[in-house]
Order: structure tokens, then sequence, then C-alpha cells
């Protein structure tokens, strides 16, 4: 009798380029309404999965375009997981500060509101590093309700 | 289709911005253009029109708060209109809509920010 499997994942592997964000979108909206996600719910993921690539290319790349970013949609009962890895500079969830918004309204600046999408947005922002494979990775997870 | 076209239509002294598509890391720079130029042209009461703007990512939220101070000081303001759900729903999340005037249609906006224009 085979395995019963209880999840679904694929893999997209990408250009560092900007160009490509709109792909990416594309997917994980597409994705979020597979999973089971409500209009409103996957474009906010999709918002969310733009952040977190886009940090990838123009932080951790540094606007390098010449390198690969990895993403992995996972599809499980309870949850939309997509993890995102490169081998760029990476970031530890301990060294995040999200700005305070009321904060930000009195002292307005650019930079600084894509985390705080990606917090506010996704029920999970995680980064961690593999000191094995040297990559570094950011998982969003959207939780099914 | 292009990511982003952006149309610019001048009502009295408002420029009216309307973006249609994504404004992304991508494309931000033809927005920021967008808006310096009517900055540039001495033109500081700056309507976006939202009703094509499919989503907004952070850097065309940084866009435009670049822009906010220097349209205030010179007596004018950058307005929204037309939002879709999503497209408010970034403003909303981020509290940026206690720092703009945000209007269901855009003759509402027109008539704020030039009152003697009849609508």
């Amino acid at each position: 009798m085979a395995a019963k499997v209880d999840h679904a994942q694929f893999r997209l592997v990408i250009p560092s380029q900007t160009r490509y964000l709109n792909l990416v979108t594309g997917l994980a909206k597409r994705a979020s309404l597979v999973a089971g996600l409500d209009d409103a719910t996957a474009a906010k993921v999709s918002i969310a999965v733009d952040e977190a690539v886009t940090n990838v290319i123009l932080h951790a790349y540094h606007g390098e375009g010449e390198h690969s970013v990895e993403l992995e949609l996972r599809f499980t009962e309870k949850a939309l997981e997509i993890h995102i890895w490169h081998s760029g500079q990476g970031i530890r969830s301990d060294q995040l500060v999200l700005p305070d918004p009321k904060e930000y309204i009195k002292h307005p600046r650019k930079g600084g509101l894509g985390l705080l999408l990606m917090s506010r947005f996704m029920d999970e922002v995680q980064f961690k590093a593999d000191a094995v494979s040297g990559r570094n990775e950011c998982c969003l997870i959207k939780k099914i309700s | 289709m292009a990511d982003l076209s952006i149309a610019v239509r001048h009502i009295g002294d408002v420029a009216v911005i309307l973006p249609t598509g994504f404004i992304n890391a991508h494309t931000v720079r033809e927005f920021e253009e967008a808006l310096e130029g009517q900055v540039q042209q001495g033109r500081y009461k700056i309507l976006l029109n939202c009703k094509d703007l499919n989503y907004i990512s952070s850097a065309g939220l940084g866009a435009i708060m670049g822009l906010i101070e220097t349209v205030r000081e010179n007596d004018g303001d950058i307005l929204l209109s037309n939002l879709q759900e999503n497209v408010f729903a970034i403003f909303d999340t981020l509290g940026f809509t206690q720092l703009y005037r945000v209007f269901g249609e855009e003759d509402q906006a027109l008539a704020a920010v030039a009152p003697e224009r009849k609508v």
C-alpha cells in the first residue's frame, strides 16, 4: 500500500533580477487560492512574497543579477509555506527590528516597510541560516483556517 | 502587457496620476520619475487615482513617502483615490491612511484639493 501523501510541494528557481518579481507574486497568489485562501488573503501573501524576494535581490545579493533565488511552495492541510533560499548575505530573526508604524508616520522616510508588511500579512516569518550548505532561508507561513 | 504604465492628466493645478499594473522594485523607478516630474514642474497637488493599480509594494510606498514632505512644504499634498481592496489593505495596515487623505472617487479628491473647481 502506498504511503499516504499529506502534503505537496514544488520548487521554482529564478535569477536574482527584479524583472521576475511579477512572475513570482502571480504564482504566490495562485498558490494561495489553490491552498484554499480567499482572494484578499491571497493578495496579501503575494505582497509578502514580493517583499521577501525583493529583499533577497536588493539586500542579500546587493542588486547583482547573476545569482539564484530558489522558492519552494509547500501545501499542507494546515498552512501554505513558502520557503525562499539564497546564497547571499543573510539575516537572522533575532537581528530584526521592525519599524513602529506610529513612529514611522511621525517621521516619514524611505525604506523599512517591507519586513513590516511581511510580518503583518503572514502568520509566521522566519529567517534561518544553514551552516552546512551556507545558504540562507526566509520562511513565510500562512495558516489555513 | 508591461508591468506598469502611467498616465498623467492636469486638471487645474492638480496633477492626476493613473498608474496601471504593478508598482514593485522593478517598476518603482518609473513611478518615482512620474511623481518627481510633477514636482519639478512646480505641481505640488498630486492625486494618485489607483483604479487600475493591481498592487503596490513597499518600494512604491517609499517613493510616495520620499516626496510627501516636499509637496507639503510647498502647500501641496498627495491624495489617493479609487483604491482597490488589496491596495487599501497595504496602506491601511501600515497606518498610511492616517497620513494621506483617501477618497472613494477621483472627483471627491479633486473637490477637496481644488474646491473652487466645479465637479
